[in-house]
């Protein structure tokens, strides 16, 4: 065995040690730490090379979405002819800022958004939030200098609310939290014991634990749990607080506030999301048609042939590439020719049914609770609520008043008349604060897996699909791409489907070049 | 006289336009000539009998099918039947009738040969080759989604569908459905089902 297997041996009990106690996205995670596996972002877009004088390259770029408007700008900086087929009556996917007298486009409940035109009463439907992490998008908003401001994401004044905790009432995200590692610490200074000790752990290590445990609880001196000065809730001081606090379900929302791409406080566009897409529109606009729902995608020996309704008229374009954004739901229903190991992918992953709903409140009645920004839980099926970042100390703002992900609760809700999801949304609400249902008005609501050429939002990868599918999804099928979000390693981050783009336009660069040397 | 005709022409084309809005929101979901798209679960209506068709949206429009709770994608058919014209329904099932139909792609794994055995039931009223047969108000049952098929049997047997006594032609197929025994007696059938083209 040389010095090399042995070293790679023990990087793999390693990895394999990592993903028993941790789970494999702590393996994966481990595993880029260690340089096992190739990191896919990018922050610069790919180096295209510029069309030599006399060759012209077509690129028919399905969607005009981050990835198919990310696309279209590189590819035309470059010289290549770009048309941009959007199915819908507006662009940018979902990128969606929703104002006053905005349609929402739901199949079979159409509404329309009855929010004062006030330039900061919107409700951003889609992507609502941006880590600093994400480079590749932030590099265009610097380029095209799109004005930013802070986001507030985590707010330890909101509130937690579970009815199987201290009876329902609400808590602040600080009680919440700090009580709850005061408990956990605790609970640690008393499990772990000297005895445990081995030449892994020598005395002064097992010191430094439990200083380590008692500064992460906060615990005094004695290594009990202090109840801090400023929590009030009764609760925390019951017989059986600890019990409640550890059988509540309310951490399993709230833990995805501390995955990788979340952070306390994030980035958005001042005046909505889509400020991105218009600053996209101001230069590549000219090549984008609306309303052009695709009817036929074959792909040809030389490229690809795809059939187009416009106003009422069948027309035809005939490209060397395609770029195509069309979640996969709705291409797996389109008249097309890919190969059957290619499209039987496009059913494979489920659609994601991201619910989200919205009010216009009288009064930003939170702030006189000293709420500024973030994040209320609850484990009612609204199951979110998010305060505005903006405008604040103005008469008005806009809520979020449900925000759920799961499949589960997206169904519930898109089975509601909007009228029926706003008022269950408000009685809901009552939990977090108060008299909500008088202060909120106006609710407009998606339910992302019936709006109108959308049917999804994000697509459901899993690792186990992922290994099967991810590979030959992000591969051509001959010159088509299939891109967006949903091929890519961050569904539902417009950071994603900037990548999908990078990837698609990337491999036709070097296509391109080497067919012409 | 002309007035009249000028502006029943002008009905008639505002008409026409919901109705070409409606049969966007069919292909919306049931795919380009609603050849079915098993990615939102919407099967194949192209081929479908015009009069079943009407028939199943009516009955979405009554609630007396898509209204069980369990019935989630009952459900969403339901919404969509229920915002549409109703003066629409006829032209809808009409043109649906006359899109150009591709074969649908076999998803269900079961054994034909058994499945034929039990197929005997079925043919009764649906008949031998699976064509249906309007006069006992049954549909053809070839070429449609194998996998709408097996949804709509458990539908049937789960209670989800043909339970409302308005639903006159569920309630029987209901019963038929009730004797198949389990999920391996319905790919069985519908596998036989396949291969009937």
């Amino acid at each position: 065995m040389s010095a090399n297997d042995e070293m790679s041996l023990s990087r793999r009990r390693f990895l394999h040690l990592v993903g028993v106690i941790g789970g494999s996205t702590a393996a994966y995670q481990a595993a880029l730490g260690l340089g096992a596996l190739p990191t896919v972002a990018l922050a610069q877009p790919p180096d295209i090379a510029p069309l030599p004088k006399g060759i012209r390259k077509s690129v028919l770029i399905l969607g005009a979405c981050i990835a198919g408007l990310v696309s279209a700008y590189e590819l035309t900086r470059r010289g290549y002819d770009v048309q941009v087929l959007e199915a819908s009556e507006r662009v940018g996917g979902r990128v969606w800022t929703v104002r006053g007298g905005d349609v929402i486009d739901e199949v079979g409940h159409r509404q329309v958004c009855n929010f004062d035109r006030e330039p900061h009463l919107y409700f951003n439907a889609g992507a609502s939030r941006i880590p600093g992490e994400h480079l590749a998008l932030l590099g265009y908003w610097r380029e095209l200098n799109v004005e930013l401001e802070p986001f507030v994401n985590l707010n330890r004044d909101a509130w937690v609310q579970d009815d199987a905790l201290f009876g329902g009432k609400r808590l602040r995200n600080r009680e919440y939290v700090n009580e709850t590692r005061s408990f956990v610490a605790e609970l640690g200074t008393k499990s772990i014991k000297p005895e445990m000790l081995d030449e892994q752990l020598t005395a002064a290590d097992y010191k430094a634990v439990l200083e380590y445990l008692r500064q992460f609880g906060r615990l005094d001196i004695n290594l009990k749990a202090a109840r801090s000065k400023r929590t009030t809730s009764a609760g925390f001081a019951g017989p059986d607080a600890m019990k409640q606090l550890f059988n509540s379900r309310i951490l399993s929302g709230m833990a995805y506030g501390e995955s990788e791409d979340q952070q306390p406080v994030m980035l958005v566009p001042v005046g909505g999301m889509d400020k991105i897409v218009d600053a996209f529109m101001k230069k590549i606009g000219k090549y984008v048609q609306i309303g052009a729902r695709v009817e036929t995608l074959n792909l040809t020996e030389k490229g690809v042939r795809v059939v187009y309704r416009r106003k009422g008229r069948e027309q035809e374009s005939l490209a060397d590439f395609c770029i195509n954004s069309i979640p996969m739901q709705l291409l797996a229903g389109i008249d097309h020719n890919f190969p059957n190991e290619y499209a039987a992918g496009l059913t494979a992953v489920p659609r994601g049914k991201y619910f989200k709903l919205a009010f216009q409140a009288k009064e930003r009645f939170w702030e006189r609770e000293g709420i500024y920004g973030g994040i209320s839980w609850t484990m009612q099926d609204i199951s979110q609520m998010w305060y505005p970042s903006n405008g604040i100390h103005k008469q008005k703002g806009v809520i979020l008043g449900a925000y759920t992900f799961a499949g589960a609760a997206g169904d519930k809700f898109a089975a509601l008349s909007p009228d029926q999801r706003a008022a269950l949304a408000k009685q809901q609400g009552e939990k977090l604060h108060p008299g909500y249902s008088n202060f909120v008005e106006h609710g407009v609501s998606v339910a992302w897996h019936r709006i109108n050429h959308m049917l999804g939002c994000a697509a459901a990868w899993n690792e186990s699909l992922r290994a099967q599918w991810f590979d030959r999804l992000q591969s051509p099928a001959g010159h088509h791409y299939l891109v967006g979000d949903q091929m890519s390693h961050l569904p539902s981050w417009q950071e994603g489907a900037v990548q999908s783009a990078f990837h698609a336009i990337a491999d036709i660069d070097q296509r391109v070049r080497e067919a012409n040397t | 006289m002309i007035r009249f005709g000028f502006l029943a022409s002008l009905l008639m084309m505002a008409a026409s336009a919901v109705a070409a809005d409606d049969l966007a929101t069919c292909i919306l979901c049931h795919g380009t000539n609603t050849n079915g798209n098993l990615g939102v679960r919407a099967p194949k209506l192209s081929g479908l009998e015009p009069w079943y068709l009407k028939r199943q949206l009516e009955l979405f429009r009554s609630s007396a099918r898509g209204a069980h709770p369990k019935d989630v994608s009952g459900g969403e058919m339901r919404t969509v039947a229920l915002a549409l014209q109703a003066d629409s329904l006829d032209k809808i099932a009409a043109t649906i009738a006359t899109f150009k139909e591709k074969p649908p792609v076999v998803t269900v794994a079961g054994d034909p040969a058994r499945g034929a055995k039990m197929y005997a039931t079925c043919a009764a009223c649906h008949g031998a080759n699976g064509r249906g047969n309007q006069a006992l108000h049954t549909p053809a049952l070839a070429k449609r989604s194998d996998w709408y098929l097996v949804t709509q049997l458990n539908n049937f047997r789960d209670g989800l569908r043909g339970v409302e006594t308005s639903d006159l032609y569920g309630g029987p197929m209901r019963t038929a459905a009730m004797t198949l025994p389990n999920a391996q007696a319905i790919a069985d059938v519908v596998a036989h089902i396949n291969t009937l083209r």
